[in-house]
């Protein structure tokens, strides 16, 4: 994001606070650009697009909190960070379904990308809880799959990624958001 | 619902929003405070040797101690609604009001020749009835500072509400110190902090449940 862009944002987004769709519409679709690049490069991609519209939503909510007198950008970036941990969170309680062995993807520079990231963000973990969220959550093996996998017993994988996943909750919150 | 509609869904219904302030949302949280305390001495809730009372250090030492850590509590609690601010730093701060309050009680027993007969001066019976009062009082207090937070953003729940939690405590024992009336320090320090531990914990989990976004 360019300094223009969030100097643009910000009176865009008053605007929309006094109730101008035209502008409304047009901040929105921007953000939403910016919202893709910033969960691709933190999710696995199939949560992206549902992390991007709930941010919208939550944006759409929350529009009354921001102050036209401050800069947009760590309003934006506050919001779409709570709403990266919460979907971490709920990576957490879904079922993870197994995989297909071939997948078509497009590009795989944004699951690259995310792949890095999240690979830097379970190294703060401890290895047990790095291990069954790599592969339950982001390579599709089941519990037990995973369990026969680690040695780990079906429950303690489960606690692992409750445990992990709540940890980086925890490290992201505390850590400065670089974009 | 692909996010193109969702845009021209939410810009379709977009209606003008009134921004949140912090210093508006203090004075509300003001006229809830002195609405409370005003009918709590109206209905003639106050301790009637409050004159004498007043002429005491331990009085003192639980009205400007619960008063500060009121103020930093809701200060800190109102600051962090906007998505970009953290209470982190105010409930630190909040920690070592809490324990230089203490360390002051502590002194005030102290040169007040305390070291008596525990059990007897932490007067249990007494003391939970104090803290069944704090906890009332402190509800209003709660439900203010809950419904600002559901208005607001906060992007750190758990310390947000605890933030909440430990404000609507530190203010329900403030306006409780008008009737308690004991003034030993060391059941003072006992039961009230008790009580205020107690009221912050059940806000602190109360809060973050009802203030999801």
């Amino acid at each position: 994001m360019r300094v223009d862009d969030a100097d643009e944002w910000g009176a865009l987004m008053a605007a929309a606070q006094g109730g101008h769709g035209g502008a409304y519409r047009r901040l929105l679709g921007e953000l939403r650009e910016w919202l893709v690049r910033y969960f691709a490069r933190r999710l696995p991609q199939g949560s992206v697009d549902d992390a991007v519209q709930d941010t919208l939503i939550a944006i759409h909510e929350k529009r009354h909190t921001y102050d036209p007198a401050r800069p947009f950008r760590p309003w934006l970036a506050a919001v779409a960070r709570y709403k990266w941990i919460d979907r971490l969170r709920a990576m957490g309680r879904e079922r993870t379904e197994e995989l297909p062995e071939a997948i078509g993807v497009a590009s795989h520079e944004a699951a690259v990308t995310s792949a890095v990231v999240l690979g830097g963000l379970l190294d703060r973990l401890k290895p047990a809880q790095a291990e069954a969220i790599r592969l339950v959550k982001l390579q599709g093996f089941s519990v037990e799959e995973a369990s026969a996998r680690t040695g780990q017993s079906a429950s303690l994988i489960k606690v692992n990624i409750h445990r992990g996943l709540g940890r980086l909750a925890d490290v992201i919150r505390s850590a400065p958001d670089a974009e | 619902m692909p996010s193109e509609r969702l845009i021209e869904d939410l810009a379709a219904g977009l209606v003008p929003v009134r921004r949140r302030t912090a210093s508006r949302d203090a004075m509300l949280l003001a006229l809830l405070g002195a609405v409370e305390l005003g009918l709590f001495l109206l209905m003639g809730a106050g301790r009637h040797d409050i004159m004498l009372a007043m002429l005491l250090p331990s009085f003192w030492w639980k009205l400007v101690s619960l008063a500060l850590l009121a103020l930093l509590g809701a200060a800190t609690a109102l600051r962090s609604f906007d998505p970009a601010a953290s209470p982190r730093r105010g409930l630190r701060w909040i920690g070592c009001l809490a324990g230089l309050a203490l360390l002051i009680g502590w002194a005030i027993d102290a040169g007040h020749g305390g070291g008596g007969d525990l059990a007897r001066r932490l007067d249990w019976r007494h003391g939970v009835y104090c803290m069944f009062a704090m906890a009332v009082l402190s509800i209003p207090m709660l439900i203010g500072l809950g419904l600002l937070m559901r208005r607001g953003a906060p992007t750190d729940r758990a310390g947000s509400a605890l933030a909440v939690g430990l404000a609507g405590a530190a203010w329900g024992a403030f306006v409780f110190v008008f009737q308690c009336p004991h003034d030993d320090p060391f059941y003072i320090a006992i039961w009230f902090g008790l009580g205020c531990g107690l009221v912050a914990l059940a806000g602190r989990l109360l809060v973050s449940l009802v203030t999801r976004w």
